[in-house]
């Protein structure tokens, strides 16, 4: 039985062309980029070509893009360096975001609270959407920045960035939007939609883990996090991963290049694998239904299974999956976008697909044959 | 013999510790359908340390790395609602009326093999297998609980109390070996975990100091760990203690010195908070009450010649069963020995086989010696 991938929300295999990209800068390119000698020269023209195809990809300034370690740090940089610009400015940060975001941001924001900040949580709306009308009342509380996710990484449904991104220019409150999911996904152009931070990661579009980049508008005030030699304009200190830089700029040029013939791929696999589910699982439950949504993500509930048991069995029939959302350890834990967007109703064992470039519609079908299948046995055992 | 060698779908309850890894090298070896799973039993991440979230626990990271040299799925399963109400639980409330509780014995009598039984049946397994120091005899109809071939080692101590229907899934594949030959076979196979040392203290006592969580639980200024008299068994009052849960039965540390001899603590009277120490032969008892005994198989007659044990590594002492009912049991021994504190584990023997056990009730005094 072959194995199956269905998880490309969690990580990617890097592709060729990115392996390719990043080849001379190991051991034939290996200078530091801040010396001054021809090493360090060439490493740093490598660095700034890739900085220049990220802002091309992304329709932004090249000196707006941050060279960091992952969406995480990415993140980070964006919630807790606002906070400390506006602690620096005398006063209290305040950090609006959404109950929907990746840990990231939310352990972020609730560390701004920790440190004597706030931080306000805007609720969904049943399909998983933020409600909009708890924004227009969080302006109230003047906040330091505004953050909401552009896709979601577990049910894969799109935010209104736009629409949040006018109402916090008219209040003149900088955006965030952690971009992870998006990147290849859908269109993203900061041209378009006048954000003021993006985090992006390499690892979910085929690049090399362990690169990111956060892109800060010209005129944003942000403060580092951590410091040391002044380096990505003191924001990100640290001797750069020239290859992972290269490889990131590699990734994202590609992704967002496919990204409008991605999504059509993506959408058809989607519709098809909720076909071939609700025809064995009538029960089963599409989160984030009603909304619009990034199609290489499906998360379904399907009732009365073990969470747990469900993940382990799939894995045994042969496909990679994820549950509501997985600990570092592979035990499952509950779902805060689930719990978001349902409230006090018990929430059903939960399977996230997400599909990748390289998935077929044959992977398809199978996955969905060794669902059912498993979730017949499971029925079965628990009678 | 166990059936080892028929192959079959095993699951294997991996602890990340040298034992249980080679448990699952063997059956490996032995060409059975291995799965790997390790139970999260609390949340290892202490109070606002991120330093050591459950996620990195040591213990699953080593045994998913041995599961990967040997090539076998590995399986995290989560176990800690369970084990908070069946095992953390009872410790505390064992602790709060002056007992001394087993908490290993409690997760494997409710926690663990309950739960490995029913993951096993939900993945299609046949088999049951952990690294203990014990061994199973299948006979045709009835499968009995042995002692480990390595006496030192034998863990039979902590297994009295699982569920009797569940031996005859069970495989032990290192009862048969000794502690070395476990460590040379593991570090022959390069197993990661070869050279890990034992692990002592109570997994969710990682510090070995169990006041803080009695503090954390417990309601504050509970008696147990409030100030009390230490008293002589005459009343005399010789001292004061910082709260009974600190002292069990056979004690000798933590009660001051100027008594011209060595003293231990003969019983915890968690209604007066007061702590009774002695002398050493004022320990000595002749007779043990068990409360709601465990049998694996048939209750034993009364008069039969038995053996319990008492304490992990212990002795077993000879001894007659004088009195049994669903309730209690009641044993009395050949030779006297010093007591041990109730809420322990006595484990009932007939030679190397486990016949059952319960916990220990309050001290019984021994008949007066007549001259």
């Amino acid at each position: 039985m072959d194995p199956i991938y269905l998880d490309h929300a969690a990580t990617t295999p890097m592709r060729a062309e990115v392996r390719e990209a990043m080849a001379p800068y190991h051991s034939e390119v290996f200078g530091n980029p801040s010396s001054t000698h021809r090493w360090g020269r060439q490493a740093q023209a490598a660095l700034e070509r890739a900085r220049g195809r990220v802002a091309d990809a992304l329709g932004v300034e090249r000196r707006e893009v941050v060279f960091v370690r992952g969406g995480t740090e990415s993140d980070n940089l964006a919630l807790l360096g606002r906070a400390d610009a506006t602690r620096s400015g005398q006063q209290t940060p305040c950090i609006v975001t959404s109950a929907i975001e990746h840990k990231a941001v939310l352990d972020a924001a609730r560390s701004v609270e920790v440190d004597g900040g706030r931080a306000i949580v805007l609720p969904v709306d049943g399909s998983g959407v933020v409600d909009l009308d708890t924004l227009d009342l969080a302006f109230d509380a003047s906040p330091s920045l505004v953050s909401v996710m552009w896709v979601n990484n577990e049910i894969g449904v799109v935010q209104p960035i736009e629409e949040i991104v006018e109402r916090c220019r008219h209040h003149g409150v900088p955006v965030h939007s952690d971009g992870v999911q998006a990147i290849g996904k859908i269109p993203v152009r900061l041209d378009d939609v006048p954000l003021d931070l993006l985090s992006i990661s390499g690892h979910k579009v085929c690049g090399p883990k362990s690169s990111g980049a956060l892109f800060v508008r010209a005129g944003t005030e942000l403060h580092a996090r951590i410091h040391g030699g002044g380096q990505e304009g003191g924001l990100r200190p640290g001797t750069q991963d020239v290859a992972g830089a290269v490889g990131l700029a590699e990734a994202v040029t590609l992704a967002v290049a496919e990204a409008a013939s991605a999504r059509t791929h993506y959408l058809e696999l989607r519709d098809r694998l909720i076909d071939r589910l609700r025809a064995a699982l009538p029960d089963l439950r599409v989160h984030g239904a009603g909304a619009e949504v990034a199609g290489h993500i499906l998360s379904v509930g399907i009732p009365g299974l073990s969470p747990e048991m469900l993940m382990i069995s799939l894995d045994m029939e042969g496909l990679a999956v994820s549950g509501g959302s997985a600990c570092q350890s592979g035990s499952t834990s509950e779902s805060h976008v689930l719990r978001a967007i349902y409230g006090n109703e018990a929430i059903a064992a939960t399977i996230r697909y997400s599909f990748g470039r390289t998935t077929t519609r044959d992977e398809i079908e199978e996955a969905a044959e060794r669902t059912a299948r498993v979730v017949q046995k499971l029925r079965v055992d628990a009678i | 013999m166990t059936r080892a060698s028929v192959p079959r779908r095993t699951l294997v309850a991996m602890s990340g510790g040298v034992d249980s890894s080679l448990a699952a090298a063997l059956l490996v070896e032995a060409g059975h359908d291995v799965i790997g799973a390790t139970m999260k039993t609390f949340c290892y991440s202490g109070g606002t340390t991120h330093a050591r979230s459950c996620c990195g626990l040591d213990g699953i990271v080593d045994a998913r790395l041995v599961a990967d040299r040997l090539g076998i799925p590995h399986y995290v399963f989560d176990v800690e609602e369970d084990f908070t109400r069946d095992v953390i639980d009872d410790f505390v409330s064992e602790y709060a009326r002056g007992h001394t509780p087993n908490p290993c014995v409690r997760c494997n009598s409710y926690t663990k093999f309950g739960d490995l039984r029913r993951r096993a049946r939900e993945l299609g397994c046949d088999a049951i297998a952990t690294g203990h120091y014990v061994r199973v005899r299948h006979d045709p109809g009835v499968s009995r609980l042995l002692r480990g071939r390595d006496h030192a080692k034998d863990q039979a101590y902590f297994l009295w109390g699982v569920d009797p229907s569940i031996l005859p899934d069970l495989e032990f594949p290192v009862g048969e070996l000794t502690k070395s030959e476990v460590r040379e076979r593991a570090r022959a196979l390069g197993l990661v975990t070869a050279d890990k040392p034992e692990s002592q203290e109570i997994c969710f006592v990682p510090t070995g100091d169990y006041r803080d969580l009695l503090e954390k639980r417990l309601a504050p200024r509970h008696p147990a760990l409030e100030p009390g008299p230490l008293v002589l068994e005459d009343g005399t009052v010789v001292g004061e203690h910082d709260g009974y849960s600190a002292f069990t039965v056979g004690q000798r540390r933590g009660l001051g010195g100027g008594f011209g001899r060595p003293m231990f603590v003969l019983e915890v009277r968690p209604e007066t908070r007061e702590v009774v120490i002695g002398p050493r032969e004022a320990l000595a008892i002749d007779r043990v009450r068990i409360e709601t005994p465990h049998w694996h198989g048939a209750p034993p007659d009364e008069g039969s010649r038995v053996a319990v044990q008492m304490r992990h590594r212990g002795d077993a002492h000879a001894c007659r069963v004088t009195h049994a009912d669903p309730e209690t049991l009641l044993l009395t021994l050949d030779a006297r020995c010093p007591a041990v504190a109730p809420g322990q584990s006595a484990v009932i023997f007939d030679g190397d086989e486990v016949l059952g056990g319960g916990r220990i009730a309050a001290r019984l005094r021994p008949a007066p010696v007549s001259v």
